[in-house]
């Protein structure tokens, strides 16, 4: 192939694996990927929702989800990584629909096999009047855009409860990060391993 | 140019006495370094963790740094602040660490102290809160004038950071 590359890709496979949140049940999840300007999606859906599950009836109480995600991102500039915002929620005494957690976290920079927690977090509402007419009404404190999660600015006007966690797992491939001269890992990991140029594949006599 | 990208997140804070925790970080380099893209501080939310004791801020961190020379190596420095019901906030602990120097991915904890005080100071700490803070924040990531301090030892911040280098390797740099 002649040229240098100018783009990189990361593809991504994995899954909203399951979730413990222990005062709730029947809960679902809505997913999206929020990534930097120079970042753009070539196969994979952007954003979606699983399913709503119920919480196992054993001592683990777990939400399992096993919900796969897919997606390849082809980019110029590591600034902007993706992050895989997740935001779950459930019903509440009433039968209507009320936030249950936020999260966000970054793909994993290295290639590879990675399974990371999510801390789950709702906004709080400042005063106990507040608190209870949101729950009366079933209204409970939202973000308008779940992808405010996935920022830093702004953070420090809001309060935040935390409960809960969701766990995912994803598998990193990246595809000629090394050519354009990008590390992501340390130079003595591979060094003794025979370059795929000059044509002998590993193993064969 | 030798570039580093620093990509990930504070993920929260433990080992402190109260809940409704928040953390003002900032990222400090020599003068070789410049900040390309990214902010280089900010303010986490106020966690209140409900099952757990661990607060969880989740803050998303995404900087990318060029630099002419390996002096100076970035340094993330820490503020951790306890917010009361009453919207008071009191200094809980100062702390740093240096940005991982090899790529990849690491789980990274920063140790965390605040000033002691007098003895008077510590009583009146007790009852009413708001101990002692720094007049000068650079002493958290400097060693300058550290020996004319006593402190008590707080929690641990926790960080998850992925970390790309580019060139390094062009310059004879291992990492």
């Amino acid at each position: 192939m002649a040229g240098n590359p100018t783009v990189f890709l990361l593809m991504v496979s994995g899954q909203i694996e399951s979730a413990e949140f222990p005062e709730f049940d029947d809960i679902y999840c809505r997913y999206c990927w929020v990534y930097g300007q120079d970042w753009v999606i070539t196969s994979g859906l952007e954003e979606g929702i699983t399913q709503v599950t119920k919480k196992s009836h054993d001592d683990r109480k777990l939400f399992v989800w096993n919900f796969p995600l897919e997606v390849t991102f082809k980019s110029t500039n590591p600034h902007g990584w993706p992050q895989l915002v997740v935001s779950a929620y459930g019903q509440d005494a009433f039968g209507r629909d009320v936030v249950r957690g936020y999260s966000a976290v970054h793909i994993p920079v290295t290639p590879g096999q990675h399974t990371r927690t999510l801390p789950m977090f709702v906004p709080e509402s400042t005063s106990k009047l507040q608190k209870f007419v949101s729950w009366f009404l079933g209204r409970r404190p939202e973000y308008v855009d779940p992808k405010v999660v996935a920022q830093g600015e702004g953070r420090e006007v809001t309060r935040v409860r935390s409960q809960g966690k969701v766990r995912v797992s994803f598998n990193v491939v990246t595809k000629d990060m090394k050519k354009l001269g990008y590390d992501t890992t340390p130079t003595d990991a591979g060094a003794s391993t025979q370059p795929a140029a000059t044509g002998i594949v590993p193993g064969a006599s | 140019m030798a570039e580093v990208h620093v990509i990930g997140q504070i993920v929260g804070a433990s080992g402190f006495p109260e809940h409704s925790l928040f953390c003002k970080w900032g990222v400090h380099a020599g003068g070789a370094w410049k900040i390309l893209s990214g902010t280089r501080e900010g303010q986490t939310q106020v966690d209140n963790p409900q099952d757990e004791e661990r607060a969880n801020w989740s803050h998303p961190i995404d900087i990318h740094f060029s630099t002419k020379g390996l002096q100076g190596w970035p340094k993330l420095h820490f503020q951790v602040w306890h917010q009361d019901s009453y919207g008071r906030n009191e200094l809980y602990g100062y702390g740093f660490c240096h940005v991982p120097t090899s790529p990849g991915m690491h789980n990274l904890e920063c140790v965390t102290w605040r000033p002691a005080g007098s003895l008077r100071e510590q009583i009146s700490q007790y009852f009413i809160g708001g101990g002692p803070q720094l007049k000068n924040p650079d002493v958290v990531y400097t060693g300058a004038d550290r020996c004319k301090l006593t402190t008590v030892t707080m929690g641990k911040v926790q960080l998850q950071l992925g970390i790309i280098l580019r060139n390094f390797d062009k310059y004879g740099i291992e990492c």
